[in-house]
């Protein structure tokens, strides 16, 4: 099981970022990804691993006011 | 003797609390979707100074979202708009309007004697600006910002650059709303969101925001996401 901003989602392995943001149906362009606190560029999506237990954080990035 | 205005903040607001928001200076940086709004319920419950900053002015584009835009007052100042707003709702506030960009010359000057700043702006670099300048000042800032179905809220305490950990090291000046838009539900959610954690900092009062308030509308999702 992991985190996905505080809910749990159930884990699989091999499941990279990439497979997070699928899963959670973000379909917008720009995303602010945290694993663990530590911030993940978007091209490292597609390679980093999440493991059991990960904290993660997927936001879009948004700025209107 | 509170004026009778105040009559439905009771018992939430309690009286010396009441007469302390008479005392109470807030500066709103953005006077649009959100500041607007920010505007309107801070100077409703009785805040009794507000310093409302924005350069921009009314156009057609602000009509669905921004409650202080009318087909009245297009072209004209929007900080004008809040400080008439305010004389026609309640006159016991005291509004200054400053029509003009913040930027680092001028945000310690606007946030002279203010207790809390709230960021009401759009855009991610004059967001990390204010935050910069109300760190300087030592003022807490209540940050809010939109975007299509989305919004969130965080308090961010001086010094705490909660931006960096929003924003990541993006270098993009914009977000999601570039493609999504704002909303009017979404500005009037955030705002009035925003408005309450700026009283409850006013007052030392309730639990303040600890992490990031984050609302998916769409999805009918709302998580306090920490920020470690």
């Amino acid at each position: 099981m992991i985190k996905v901003n505080t809910r749990d989602h159930p884990w699989q392995e091999g499941m990279t970022v990439r497979g997070v943001i699928e899963e959670k149906k973000f379909t917008f362009r720009h995303l602010v990804v945290r694993v663990n606190g530590n911030f993940i560029p978007e091209d490292q999506y597609e390679h980093h691993v999440i493991n059991d237990g990960d904290n993660v954080m997927v936001i879009h990035l948004i700025a209107g006011g | 003797m509170l004026p009778w205005r105040y009559y439905r903040n009771h018992e939430a607001i309690s009286e010396t609390q009441q007469e302390a928001l008479k005392d109470k200076r807030v500066l709103v940086v953005g006077c649009g979707g959100l500041g607007g709004y920010v505007v309107e319920y801070l100077g409703r419950l009785g805040v009794g100074h507000l310093v409302v900053v924005d350069g921009d002015v009314f156009d057609d584009s602000n009509l669905n979202r921004q409650i202080l835009s009318s087909n009245l007052n297009l072209g004209k100042p929007k900080v004008l708009a809040a400080k008439q707003r305010m004389q026609a709702v309640n006159p016991l506030v005291e509004v200054t309007a400053i029509q003009g960009l913040l930027d680092e010359s001028n945000a310690l000057a606007f946030m002279e004697g203010c207790d809390v700043v709230v960021d009401a702006l759009d855009g991610i670099p004059s967001r990390l600006i204010l935050q910069a300048s109300a760190a300087k000042a030592g003022i807490p800032m209540v940050h809010g910002a939109i975007a299509g179905w989305c919004g969130q809220v965080c308090i961010i305490q001086p010094g705490e650059n909660r931006l960096e950990k929003i924003y990541g090291n993006t270098t993009t000046a914009k977000g999601m709303e570039e493609t999504q838009g704002n909303l009017s539900f979404t500005a009037a959610l955030v705002a009035g969101i925003q408005a309450a954690e700026t009283v409850k900092l006013l007052l030392g009062m309730g639990r303040p925001l600890k992490g990031l308030l984050y609302i998916d509308l769409l999805n009918g999702e709302c998580d306090e996401i920490p920020l470690g």
